[in-house]
C-alpha cells in the first residue's frame, strides 16, 4: 500500500494526523451509502461542500470506547455547517450500538455498518479510524488511533478546515 | 525487573523476553526504546465469552473455544517506521515449527458454521493485521491463535526498519510462552 500524495499535517503537540494509506492510492474515497441508527438513509457522496470528518468504530474496542466521549463534545464546539461528523459503527446490532450511545454519547447518530463491508472497503488501519475528508470529496487526512479531539491543538486544526 | 538478555548479533539488536517478576502487563513483554511488545495469553473462557457478547453463535463458540488466542499489542516508541510482518515471524513449540491458524483457517471455519459476515467482519478485526508499517508512536493489536493442543510456544520475530526497510534490524524472542488452560483441563 502507498503513500497517497496528500497534504500531510506536522504534529503540534501530540496531534498526528499523517497523509492517508489508502487502497486505491489516491486520495479519492470509496462509497459511504448507509442507513442510520435512526434509520435514514446516507450517501456520503451527496454531501459534498464541507469537509466530512468519517470515524469508523465498534463498542467492544477499547480504544473507541475512550474516544466516543470525546467526539461527542467536539460536535459541540464545531460549527456542524463546516464540518459534518459521519459516524459509522462496524458489524454491530443496533441494540449494541443503541445501548452504548445511549450512555457514552446520547445525541450522536451513526451510521449502521450492519455487516462491516462498507468499513472493509475503507481499509482502515484499525479501528478506530478517523478521515477527513475535503469538500470536493477526496480525503486528505487520517487519524491512526484514537484522539482527544477537543484539545487545543486539535480544535484548532479543525477549524482551521472550515476556512 | 523485567529480565531481559540483549545480544548484538551482526548489527541487529536481539532482545529475549522472560516473563516479569512484577507483572506491568498481562503477560510476557519486551520493553525498550524501540518499542514495546507484549502477549497476553487468554483463557478458552475469556475468547467465549468475548465473541458470545457479540453474537457469535454456538457452532462458532465451539471453534474458538477449542484454540489458544495470545492477544499481541506492539507499539512504535522509536522516531522510524517499524515494519510489523506476522507472516515472517517464526513460532515454535517443542522443537518443532508451529503453524498459526491464518485467516484462510478461520475463513474455512466460518462457511462450515455459517457465520454471518457481520461476525466475520468482528472477527477480522480483532485479529492481528497480515502487515502493518507502524508510523513512530502507533500502536497495533489483535490475536494470534494456536490449535488447542498447544501447551507452549516459542516466538522468534525480525522487524525491518525505516520507510525503505534499511534501518537496523530489530529481534525479539520470546520464550515458554504458555497457552491457558481452559477451566474444564484445570
Amino acid at each position: 500500500m502507498k503513500t497517497s500524495p496528500v497534504r500531510q499535517e506536522n504534529p503540534p503537540n501530540e496531534t498526528r494526523l499523517t497523509d492517508s494509506h489508502h487502497p486505491a492510492d489516491c486520495a479519492c474515497r470509496p462509497p459511504l451509502q448507509l442507513d442510520s441508527l435512526d434509520g435514514e438513509a446516507y450517501d456520503l457522496g451527496e454531501s459534498q461542500g464541507r469537509w466530512r470528518f468519517v470515524h469508523f468504530w465498534a463498542s467492544w474496542c477499547g480504544p473507541c470506547r475512550k474516544e466516543m466521549p470525546s467526539i461527542d463534545r467536539v460536535t459541540r464546539l464545531l460549527d456542524d455547517n463546516v464540518i459534518e461528523f459521519v459516524l459509522v459503527n462496524t458489524a454491530e446490532t443496533e441494540d449494541s450500538v443503541f445501548t452504548f450511545l445511549g450512555i457514552v454519547a446520547p445525541d450522536l447518530v451513526p451510521l449502521l455498518d450492519s455487516d462491516g463491508l462498507a468499513t472493509e472497503a475503507w481499509q482502515p488501519r484499525g479501528l478506530p479510524a478517523t478521515y477527513l475528508v475535503d469538500p470536493d470529496g477526496l480525503i486528505q487526512y487520517q487519524a491512526l488511533g484514537g484522539r482527544e479531539w477537543e484539545k487545543p491543538a486539535y480544535l484548532e486544526f479543525l477549524r482551521s478546515l472550515e476556512k | 525487573m523485567q529480565r531481559l538478555r540483549r545480544l548484538l548479533l551482526g548489527g541487529s539488536l536481539a532482545v529475549t523476553a522472560s516473563f516479569a517478576l512484577d507483572k506491568p502487563y498481562p503477560g510476557p513483554f519486551i520493553e525498550n526504546e524501540d518499542f514495546l511488545f507484549v502477549l497476553m495469553p487468554r483463557t478458552p473462557e475469556q475468547m467465549a465469552a468475548f465473541y458470545e457478547a457479540r453474537g457469535f453463535p454456538p457452532a462458532a463458540i465451539e471453534r474458538i473455544r477449542s484454540t489458544c488466542f495470545i492477544t499481541v499489542h506492539i507499539e512504535n516508541r522509536s522516531r522510524r517506521v517499524i515494519w510489523m510482518e506476522p507472516r515472517t515471524w517464526k513460532f515454535s513449540s517443542k522443537g518443532r515449527p508451529l503453524q498459526r491458524l491464518d485467516s484462510s483457517f478461520w475463513e474455512a471455519q466460518w462457511d462450515a458454521a455459517g457465520l454471518p459476515q457481520a461476525n466475520r467482519s468482528t472477527f477480522g478485526w480483532t485479529q492481528l493485521p497480515a502487515e502493518r508499517d507502524l508510523q513512530p508512536h502507533e500502536s497495533v493489536g489483535g490475536n494470534i491463535v494456536f490449535p488447542g493442543t498447544t501447551a507452549s510456544f516459542d516466538l522468534d520475530a525480525v522487524f525491518q526498519t525505516g520507510q525503505d526497510r534499511r534501518g537496523r534490524q530489530l529481534e525479539v524472542r520470546f520464550e515458554n510462552v504458555a497457552c491457558p488452560p481452559g477451566e474444564s483441563a484445570e
